[in-house]
């Protein structure tokens, strides 16, 4: 069998002139053989595209998880087949909560201190970092952090930020390292210079309250609140957990 | 292509086309500010068109997927700004993935369609390809893809994906382009080997 892909790449690649074109479409229609191998030629390549956005799709599924670490859009489906062990789970867990809730801080609430230390503790202990095997800094600084090497990462979030200023995740890590470092005025720019940002998963004012809470300064617990409280009226992220402090003060 | 000039689109907008306009490298990092940027579309869509979240970020990933063929094959005329343009096929695929719904087609995956790549040829001969298609089994020639080897395979996957010869040679580090099409013909002739021989 003759080898046409060159032939049939170079028609699709649009470098065949008017007469070639004319030439080549009156094949198919007389050879079927060469038909064949046109009709493979696009079966192949739509193929490979069909592939091409499912991997760019588990790429995508990693950004959006990196912009939200709290919630793994991957495992949404597994966790969907497994709800309802997972909802008996929670049942068992919120009896067990309440009770301990009941005889160990009833008559002692936790302050919004230590509630945001707790938060801190739970939620920047680790930060998402892709399975992608292609370098680059921020994921480097990423590990770095997770690896606790703070003042590395942070040398590397400012160096990449002074490169890429638009970057509104940067700033997001930025404030994490700062806060977990204890330089809370920093942390605080940071936070705040992502407020009006397009994110799927803007925390921005409740992290700003949370800073405030960890610096504790007079005033701060009471401006705290008022963020709290316009996380909870403005229906913005981590409305829940405001929420819920908000009970607690 | 000149919108650069266009009034309608802001500093940032232009930096994420340029980005896809241009190589390998520049091209993925804009691609990844582009999905970045308008990823709370997938919250719009699970509170204003109450989809499951899944649903919602398959519609937002299409969306992004179909804008950046259009960013690089130059069609995206900045006509207007880039996020109501996003917009606008966000909610076409919306639509889309309504109307599937209703007639029992429950999915927002592409299908495999080959309509884009059909429209080249003309129609004296386009219905004796569409039937040679038709009869293509898809499941063998994906799993024959797998066999053709990781470099073979990444290769066709970037070419499909609408890569040139030229970005393709900087991307995996060949010489020169003309090196990328004779492995990327020859990547081609294995599959269709391996997929003819099944």
């Amino acid at each position: 069998m003759e080898n046409y892909l060159e032939y049939i790449d170079a028609y699709f690649q649009r470098m065949l002139d008017p007469e070639e074109i004319k030439r080549f479409e009156q094949k198919i229609t007389e050879d079927k053989e060469f038909a064949d191998e046109v009709a493979f030629y696009l079966s192949a390549k739509q193929s490979l595209k069909a592939e091409a956005d499912r991997e760019k799709k588990e790429w995508f599924r990693e950004l959006l998880a990196q912009q939200r670490p709290l919630i793994d859009i991957n495992q949404y489906r597994s966790a969907k087949r497994i709800w309802i062990y997972r909802v008996s789970a929670a049942a068992a867990v919120i009896v067990c909560a309440f009770f301990a809730w009941y005889f160990f801080f009833a008559n002692n609430p936790a302050t919004p201190q230590q509630m945001a230390d707790n938060y801190v503790n739970e939620n920047f202990k680790n930060l998402p970092v892709t399975m992608s095997a292609e370098l680059d800094s921020t994921q480097t600084g990423l590990r770095l952090y997770n690896e606790g090497k703070y003042d590395s990462a942070l040398s590397l979030f400012e160096m990449i930020s002074q490169r890429d200023s638009r970057n509104d995740l940067l700033k997001k890590y930025l404030g994490i390292v700062y806060l977990r470092l204890g330089s809370y005025d920093k942390a605080l720019q940071h936070f705040q210079a992502f407020e009006h940002d397009n994110l799927y998963y803007n925390p921005s004012v409740f992290y700003q309250a949370l800073t405030l809470l960890k610096r504790n300064l007079p005033g701060d617990k009471q401006k705290a609140k008022e963020l709290l409280q316009q996380v909870v009226n403005n229906d913005l992220d981590e409305k829940e957990t405001a929420q819920q402090w908000l009970k607690k003060w | 292509m000149n919108l650069f000039n266009k009034p309608t689109l802001a500093t940032d907008e232009r930096e994420i086309i340029d980005s896809i306009t241009q190589d390998g490298t520049e091209r993925k990092k804009g691609e990844e500010r582009l999905f970045n940027r308008y990823a709370y579309f997938i919250k719009e869509a699970i509170y204003k068109y109450s989809l499951p979240e899944e649903d919602a970020f398959d519609l937002y990933s299409d969306t992004i997927i179909s804008a950046i063929e259009k960013i690089a094959s130059g069609s995206f005329q900045g006509r207007s700004s880039l996020k109501t343009w996003i917009y606008s096929i966000f909610h076409n695929k919306y639509v889309d993935l309504l109307r599937k719904k209703t007639t029992n087609k429950n999915s927002i995956h592409q299908t495999l369609s080959i309509s884009d790549l059909l429209l080249e040829i003309s129609d004296h001969s386009k219905s004796i390809v569409q039937k040679l298609v038709d009869k293509t089994d898809w499941e063998i020639l994906r799993e024959r893809l797998v066999q053709v080897g990781e470099s073979c395979r990444q290769m066709l996957l970037l070419w499909a994906d609408g890569y040139s010869d030229k970005d393709i040679a900087g991307l995996m580090e060949y010489k020169t382009s003309d090196v990328v099409k004779t492995t990327r013909l020859r990547c081609l002739e294995k599959l269709k080997q391996l997929y003819r021989n099944t």
